[in-house]
């Protein structure tokens, strides 16, 4: 889910990296329904998949989501166009983007030292596709 | 920025070989190789590269516009694993704002009516990213976002002196964002209406039954700094609307 990749950072502040460690917050919460695919890169590819495909064919979900985020985009993009091209046309594909504000904290790495806590925010880019079967008209 | 693309170059590439294995039938569809022996049929590109063999050329087949009954004069910006988002941006804007009378497709308020990003493979976040700069920066603007495969020819050649070719096609995922100042129809699959970052939650609601939806209530105004609280929130709602195990 992480990506070190922003698309705008914040003017930057100082840091050095002897007397900071760099925390990444997880990012914010977002729905989390039963159709809902939140993508990353930690788990296989495959099941990942594998999860949309039972969500759609055993879940009897008519329409599922799946996000990602940053590096995660692409896999997001891969699953849905996966599960479209092994759908015979059946699904369609329905992308929105977003950008996700995310949080990092910067820890002084020595109590004693001078320096302060400090937080960093950043953005990053994600993708919401909607995967469904289109109702029949 | 652009070293921040490094570190994520191998899983992305990952993703598209795993992506491959999903279709190999489709994928690595080996077309005849021109004047040789027959080959082994590699798996990957990246096996092909590790057996000796070297790509000479890549060519993207052309596919048809995205969005059809689009204007002919519409700016498309390609953009590539190594571009910089400043010079896209740079001079996307300027296009887009009608700066020093640049004309073409411009109405009253000068500038450009409509743009699209286009991206594949790597570059897929990039695409996006400048997208969600501009909506960012020119404020009400319609979106239109399209993914497919593209298709890409690529020609490989043995490095150990034989004239054996082969011709590889492989699918890379890309994606083309329409942004337009004037309405689009909002009924086209991946229609996205000016500033919609909460909407774009609230419109799914109706899908799914309201109990599983809940949890997103408390979370809604304040994005981070009460996390840990939502968190537990979100966790107790949840339990309370599973059934017992």
């Amino acid at each position: 889910m992480s990506s070190s990749h922003t698309d705008s950072s914040s003017p930057a502040v100082e840091m050095d990296p002897v007397e900071y460690t760099l925390r990444k917050r997880l990012p914010r919460k977002l729905p989390k329904r039963r159709n809902d695919v939140y993508v990353n890169m930690k788990t296989d590819f495959r099941a990942q998949l594998a999860r949309c495909q039972k969500l759609l064919e055993g879940g009897g979900h008519r329409e599922i989501c799946v996000h990602g985020l940053g590096l995660a985009i692409n896999r997001a993009i891969n699953i849905a166009l996966q599960l479209q091209a092994s759908s015979q046309g059946a699904l369609q594909l329905a992308a929105n983007t977003s950008t996700v504000e995310l949080v990092d904290d910067l820890e002084p790495e020595d109590p004693d030292e001078a320096g302060e806590p400090m937080t960093r925010t950043r953005n990053n880019s994600a993708i919401h596709i909607k995967v469904f079967y289109p109702d029949p008209q | 920025m652009g070293n921040g693309v490094t570190p994520g170059t191998c899983p992305v590439y990952q993703g598209q070989i795993y992506s491959n294995a999903g279709q190999s039938a489709v994928v690595n569809n080996v077309s005849s190789p021109l004047k040789t022996a027959p080959l082994p049929v590699p798996l990957s590109a990246l096996k092909l590269g590790q057996e000796g063999f070297k790509k000479v050329c890549r060519t993207e087949e052309d596919s048809p516009c995205p969005f059809p009954g689009l204007a002919s004069g519409v700016l498309e910006m390609r953009v590539k694993e190594g571009s910089k988002i400043r010079n896209l941006m740079g001079f996307a804007m300027a296009r887009m704002q009608g700066e020093k009378g640049v004309s073409g497709g411009g109405l009253s308020d000068g500038g450009l009516r409509q743009v699209v990003f286009t991206g594949s493979g790597r570059a897929v976040t990039k695409t996006i990213t400048c997208a969600e700069i501009m909506k960012r920066k020119v404020g009400c603007l319609h979106q239109l976002t399209k993914l497919r495969y593209k298709v890409v020819k690529e020609v490989w050649e043995s490095t150990e002196g034989g004239n054996s070719e082969m011709t590889v096609h492989r699918t890379v995922p890309s994606i083309s964002i329409l942004l337009s100042k004037d309405p689009l129809d909002p009924q086209e699959p991946g229609y996205q209406p000016p500033e919609t970052l909460s909407a774009l939650w609230e419109e799914r609601e109706g899908a799914e039954p309201a109990s599983h939806t809940t949890c997103k209530r408390p979370l809604g105004p304040l994005p981070h700094s009460s996390f840990p609280n939502c968190k537990r929130v979100c966790l107790g709602e949840g339990v309370s609307v599973l059934p017992p195990h």
